[in-house]
């Protein structure tokens, strides 16, 4: 007894430590093994995948461009990503701002509604604006489907919830001593947002920006139905390659896909603790 | 102040309310092959996704494909959490980010990594082959196997943040003092961790088990074409039968089902275990 007793205290035996270890590894080795064998295959010489390949080659990444459909997919993707939070990112701050610091009736159905983007089906989404957007079309005799305009509007719910949630939850954790002491030393209430309130949500906006960037340029399930010739995003792109065909050519955008979101995480990161905000 | 909302609730309302409004309206319509949509308003198209054998085995499979794929995840992701929960290290936040990675780079990405892993020359049978565990090379591309460890992939980060996040509130000292008590092991696990980590495996579950319902990139690229999940059934009869009240249909049916398991895990679990 007094030595079992000691061990509890000396070790921490949880349920069974070497099952439990295995099934730590089994969970990263399936969340990583896809990514690093995308990456990998980018490198292979031969065009068709096998193992273990017979040399390595960066020539992918060269050749890859050369396929108009990824080219355009990549500046579409980043195109549409850009103007999505660009557009996203202060409509959403500025609902956060009203939400936390407003006083109106129908706050929590506000709330409600502006996360509605994140329970909705992506694909249930993409029909509903895919109909929506034809009998537009056809009432107003003009393109929305297949353009940048009609991506991007629908990429910009995309960003509404995430902003919407990391600005709230920013500014909860905000304490309000720094702006009545500004507005109690003579600063009007549009300096202390100027000056004092911005600044303290900037974190929060930071991660809303990069949030909003990556999920509208890694989203499929949205933009399927939206797209159209000359104006196919990144994602549909790989997605109607990768139905014929898995090949390094893929691998190395996929890659290059990888790396810009990797680019984004680590730069952000800078700004503000990433583990802490989400 | 008030009028700082109006932008984005207009944005949503136009964007999201209204066209799933119209989606609603127009499942209500009847499909024609050679007019394609004619006005009506019943909710024929509705009894028929649910008698037709074909919209049938493409409900069941989702069901079926969701209710498996949550189950193992929970399975993998309760030690990882655990895990993850308890870790004290300067690499804790390292490893936060590390989970939380795969998750931003995209579904389509992860399944063309699966795909090259999945070749008759590819990382798994070589291995398999080297090993002798096989002498012929499987088949695991275009199998539902391929899907169950695809979709696992994609929610297993989800899964594993959630939980964590009810683990690291959960004191030591429980753990501890059942220990000191005499609780075994298992019996540490069993009364003391797993109950109080229950609202974070069921808000967990239900994120996992809708986003598995919604599953598209992962069902089209690694099932093949005759595996039909809803996403890929629904885009479908917009795309290939260009039946809109049947595509507006089966959207409906998919959104019910998933905002029903929302609503009731948000109301269940309000504000205190707040959804990733």
């Amino acid at each position: 007894m007094p030595a079992s007793l000691l061990a509890n205290l000396t070790e921490r035996p949880s349920f069974n430590r070497v099952l439990m270890r295995t099934l730590v590894v089994v969970a990263y080795v399936i969340i990583f093994a896809p990514v690093a064998m995308i990456v990998a295959t980018s490198f292979f010489a031969q065009e068709i995948v096998s193992f273990p390949p017979p040399a390595l080659t960066w020539d992918w990444y060269l050749n890859a461009w050369d396929k108009p459909e990824f080219l355009r997919g990549l500046v579409t993707s980043l195109q549409v990503a850009l103007l999505a939070a660009a557009i996203g990112v202060p409509i959403g701050t500025a609902a956060a701002l009203a939400i936390v610091r407003g006083q109106f009736p129908g706050k929590q159905v506000i709330g409600a509604l502006l996360l509605a983007p994140l329970a909705v089906p992506g694909v249930v989404a993409g029909s509903g604006l895919y109909m929506f957007y034809v009998l537009a079309e056809n009432a107003l005799d003009r393109d929305i489907k297949a353009t940048t305009q009609g991506l991007v509007a629908a990429h910009v719910l995309l960003t509404i919830p995430w902003t919407v949630r990391l600005v709230v939850a920013s500014l909860q954790g905000l304490d309000r001593a720094a702006e009545e002491a500004a507005a109690n030393l003579g600063a009007g209430p549009f300096t202390v947002f100027r000056r004092i309130t911005l600044p303290m949500m900037r974190p929060g906006i930071v991660a809303a920006a990069m949030f909003s960037f990556i999920q509208s340029f890694e989203n499929l399930d949205l933009s399927l139905l939206l797209v159209g010739p000359g104006r196919i995003t990144l994602p549909v792109a790989m997605l109607n390659y990768l139905e014929f065909r898995i090949d390094p050519t893929l691998a190395a955008v996929a890659t290059v896909q990888i790396l810009i979101v990797g680019v984004l995480m680590v730069v952000t990161d800078r700004f503000v603790k990433l583990s802490r905000v989400v | 102040m008030a009028l700082l909302v109006l932008p984005a609730c207009l944005l949503v309302l136009g964007l999201l309310i209204g066209p799933m409004a119209l989606m609603f309206r127009i499942s209500l319509n009847q499909f024609s092959p050679t007019q394609l949509m004619i006005e009506a308003f019943s909710f024929s198209n509705y009894v028929q996704a649910a008698a037709d054998p074909y919209y049938q085995e493409v409900i069941l499979t989702t069901l079926g494909m969701a209710l498996l794929c949550t189950a193992l995840t929970l399975v993998i992701a309760f030690p990882t959490a655990y895990w993850l929960g308890r870790l004290e290290s300067r690499w804790k936040s390292l490893v936060v980010i590390a989970t939380l990675f795969p998750l931003l780079v995209g579904n389509v990405v992860r399944s063309a990594g699966w795909m090259a892993l999945f070749t008759r020359e590819g990382l798994i049978n070589m291995v398999l082959l080297k090993a002798h565990v096989i002498s012929e090379p499987l088949t695991l591309m275009y199998t539902p196997k391929a899907v169950v460890l695809g979709i696992i992939a994609v929610v297993l980060p989800y899964m594993i943040l959630t939980i964590a996040a009810v683990i690291e509130s959960i004191p030591r000292d429980l753990e501890d003092a059942a220990a000191n008590l005499g609780a075994s092991a298992f019996q540490q696990f069993w009364r003391v961790i797993l109950p109080l980590s229950a609202p974070g495996v069921a808000a967990g579950s239900i994120l996992v088990f809708v986003l598995c319902m919604n599953t598209y990139a992962t069902a089209v690229l690694l099932g093949g074409p005759r595996f039909k999940m809803m996403a890929p059934a629904i885009f479908d009869q917009f795309v290939r039968g260009n039946n809109w009240p049947m595509g507006a249909t089966l959207a409906f049916m998919l959104l019910a089902v998933t905002m029903s398991f929302t609503i009731f895990g948000s109301i269940a679990f309000a504000r205190r275990y707040r959804m990733r």
